[in-house]
């Protein structure tokens, strides 16, 4: 008997030491576990939500922004907001507080946001329903002023400009994705997911004539719990504190990787300045982001200008190779822009350290493209610097490269678009670009082509709505993937002309371009790049619109490896080396230099028609890539102001459910009762055992173990 | 161990040990010594030894009075402040609590 116990005692501790367990390394293992134990009781209870994207807290210097919720997760009763007049039941008069409110897009205002934010805990969570197409007035949870403070328009370089006074670059901008919000926000989609949960309100929580519905009440849980919290200096702080028990990273750097290559081959091994070299940079930006995590399409402030450089890298392939120009073009694609300019600032900081392949003292001009999804019969916009134009030989080297507008317009008519090119007034700045960090370290001549004059054309910037759909990226119905890749947009055609001269096989031409932009903006998932990709990152294709979001520094994100293969394809040359020669950086066994050079990939290729094995070949670059961190987390300066700071924080599993929810005093009930149980029958056992001589003493010996 | 069969200076020298013990920064002796001695000290009828026993217990029941005031004072303050202490506060803590301040 006494051992029987024993080994239940023991049964009870193990299990309870399994639980603690799986509960401590997250959801995965207590999802095994709920399946093992008690799967059909969860079901009854739980919907758990499928398509969920959560708002995620970042830090920098100074503040913390974005949404989280408690660790056990928010519970809110389901309140679905019809108008902002509604407000007031959710934040006044609702008997069953806190809510957790399902919104329209179209009520996801900055007014309405705030007066929730400020609803004084009535409020447990946000859940915004995405439209399927996008809305028709504009929207912007960005700021008015894009990373206002780190550009080079400081109060010391022209107080006039700081801080956007001549230009409001994104008066759309209503500045919510720099909030900070104490309660979870997520974003569903709209489909049957959505409507179940619509429906659960509907038949639970819906109020009829202004009086309190009745319980069991439709509530939803979500949890997305943050670790970091109050600003980098903190958070990054706390990584470094391991003597505790359980040494979490609280926080990651927001970085990832630059891509650059160059039309003439630099040697990237000896680092620092390059005798007789001079490089004019054409740069275009990588990233983009949006009020939720892994949401960002940035079809217009993003995928138009890369591609745009990638198109005219591409043209410019043969004029490069063939004649001998005597500058060196280096295409360097930003990363992390978006976030205080990461992946610029740390360029020009390794080329002032002398530990990039040049330094500035190579530099000759720098020429970006900005956002270009132009609109048929639009104009392209040459902004430069003012301050530094105030500089004669700068101003040389800019009227030069503006002189050139005239010749870009002949070539835009040559290929059947009306597209005029100009400049905009002398004194306005310029937008926010990756030039401006160039402009901080020395008054450097360049040019930014935009689509806009002075204000962003753009309604959607940094917002989930800068999608394939805003860049008219559409294609006749039932077109199968495979059609919709050869089929030549609207937008492909209208926006990619390249800047050099010589006619181009314009079909073809057209075609990559379409190709690119099916790739960022419909999926990435497709035959075309499967054949430029090397086998390891082929895996990694999704076949959904890529993710702009620059994301921590411990990862590569899916742009960077797209645009690097990309790059590499339409600059390099197809070499005849051997998979294994190609894989290990050179020609032939005895070739020991080229590596400092070039890059060397060793593609997928497509297969032949009546065969499945794909035919790989060895493609030779210039395309490397550089650090895109800031160099704020190398100086271990994390109040800085100068550069970047901002970090992601980690997070406990993120996932959301909807139930129904008893009223208090059921709940109170059922607890008092489980008490009285207990009670009772501590009682009963304590009575039995007092008494157990009296009850079971018929006939038989009392016990006589002694212990 | 059953005190009760234990010989009266057995439990005085039992009694002093834990008293002495407790000023090795181990408060949890003196609260031992006090419980486990309480009754010796001052429920059971008169002996030789039990006037040293008192003595001990009662200063033990002292030290454990004055260690809980000052850890509460501590803990009182530290939970309090650590947030804002910022950096001395996290070097001071053992675990940090993940996602609060």
């Amino acid at each position: 008997m006494d051992l029987l116990s024993n080994k239940w005692i023991i049964n009870l501790l193990v299990c309870c030491f399994y639980l603690g367990k799986w509960f401590s390394s997250g959801a995965g293992c207590r999802h095994t576990l709920t399946c093992v134990r008690c799967n059909s009781v969860e079901k009854k209870i739980y919907v758990h939500l499928n398509y969920k994207i959560p708002c995620v807290r970042l830090l920098n210097a100074t503040h913390q922004i974005g949404c989280q919720s408690s660790l056990s997760g928010n519970v809110g009763v389901l309140h679905v907001l019809e108008s902002e007049e509604n407000l007031d039941w959710v934040l006044r008069s609702g008997p069953n507080p806190p809510y957790m409110v399902i919104l329209e897009y179209r009520l996801f205002t900055r007014s309405i946001m705030m007066k929730l934010k400020n609803g004084s805990g009535r409020v447990a969570g946000v859940a915004v329903v995405a439209p399927n197409t996008n809305p028709a007035a504009g929207f912007s949870p960005h700021n008015t002023c894009p990373n206002e403070n780190t550009g080079v328009y400081t109060e010391k370089y022209d107080p006039t400009m700081a801080h956007c006074n001549v230009t409001v670059w994104n008066p759309l901008g209503n500045g919510l994705s720099y909030e900070e919000f104490d309660f979870p926000i997520f974003s569903l989609k709209d489909d049957n997911e959505t409507q179940v949960i619509r429906q659960c309100y509907y038949d639970h929580n819906h109020v009829v004539n202004g009086s309190a519905p009745q319980y069991p009440l439709c509530a939803m849980q979500l949890y997305s719990h943050m670790s970091a919290v109050t600003d980098t200096a903190t958070c990054m702080r706390r990584n470094d504190i391991n003597f505790s028990l359980n040494p979490d990273m609280v926080c990651d750097p927001l970085g990832d990787f630059n891509v650059w290559a160059s039309t003439r081959p630099i040697n990237n091994t000896a680092k620092g300045h390059k005798n007789g070299e001079s490089v004019v940079i054409a740069a275009a930006r990588l990233d983009s982001r949006s009020f939720f995590f892994d949401i960002a399409p940035g079809a217009e402030s993003g995928v138009s200008g890369f591609v745009t450089l990638l198109a005219a890298a591409h043209a410019l392939r043969n004029v490069t190779q063939e004649a001998h120009l005597n500058r060196t073009i280096l295409y360097t694609f930003f990363q992390g822009e978006t976030f205080d300019y990461i992946g610029s600032s740390r360029m020009v900081y390794d080329m002032e350290k002398n530990q990039f392949a040049v330094d500035l003292d190579n530099v000759h001009s720098v020429l970006e493209i900005g956002q270009v999804g132009l609109r048929p019969n639009s104009t392209l916009w040459f902004h430069s610097d003012p301050v530094s134009r105030r500089n004669n030989s700068v101003n040389e080297e800019v009227c030069v490269e503006n002189s050139r507008k005239l010749e870009i317009k002949t070539i835009f008519s040559a290929t059947g678009l009306n597209v005029s090119v100009e400049e905009p007034g002398f004194s306005q700045p310029l937008p926010p670009s990756s030039f401006q960090r160039f402009l901080r370290a020395r008054p450097i001549p360049g040019v930014v082509i935009e689509d806009h004059k002075s204000a962003f054309t753009n309604r959607f910037y940094e917002s989930m709505y800068d999608n394939g759909e805003y860049l008219n990226i559409s294609y006749p119905p039932n077109m199968t993937p495979e059609e919709q890749l050869e089929h030549i947009t609207d937008t492909a055609r209208v926006s990619k002309v390249s800047k050099a001269g010589p006619p181009l096989s314009t079909f073809y031409f057209f075609l990559s371009v379409t190709q690119m932009l099916y790739s960022f903006l419909v999926q990435s998932n497709n035959s075309w790049i499967q054949q430029l990709m090397t086998s390891d990152y082929a895996n990694h294709l999704t076949d959904r619109p890529a993710n702009l979001y620059v994301g921590v520094a411990v990862q590569q994100s899916e742009p960077t490896y797209l645009v690097q293969h990309l790059l590499a394809n339409l600059t390099g040359s197809t070499v005849n080396a051997t998979q294994d020669n190609c894989k290990n950086q050179r020609m032939d066994p005895d070739d020991k230099d080229s590596k400092h050079l070039y890059y060397y990939f060793w593609v997928q290729g497509a297969a032949p028609p009546n065969s499945t094995e794909r035919q790989g070949f060895c493609v030779r670059s210039t395309v490397r890539l550089s650090k895109a961190l800031s160099p704020a987390f190398d100086l271990h300066q994390y109040t800085s102001t100068d550069y970047s700071t901002w970090t992601e924080s980690r997070w406990k599993p993120i996932t959301g459910r909807i139930f129904l929810v008893a009223s208090h005093d059921l709940e109170m009930l059922t607890l008092g009762v489980g008490i009285g149980i207990l009670l009772t029958s501590l009682l009963l056992t304590y009575f039995f055992s007092s008494k157990a001589e009296i009850l079971f003493s018929s006939g038989r010996e009392p016990a006589t173990a002694t212990y | 161990m059953n005190l009760e069969r234990l010989p009266n200076e057995e439990k005085l020298s039992l009694c002093r040990k834990y008293y002495l013990g407790g000023f090795a920064f181990l408060p949890f002796l003196w609260l031992v010594n006090v419980v486990w001695f309480f009754r010796e000290a001052f429920v059971k009828p008169a002996y030789t030894e039990q006037l040293q026993i008192k003595t001990y217990v009662k200063r033990s029941a002292l030290g454990v009075l004055l260690w809980v005031a000052v850890l509460t004072t501590w803990i009182t303050i530290f939970q309090h402040f650590r947030a804002q202490w910022g950096e001395v506060g996290d070097y001071l803590s053992f675990t940090i609590p993940l996602g609060i301040p």
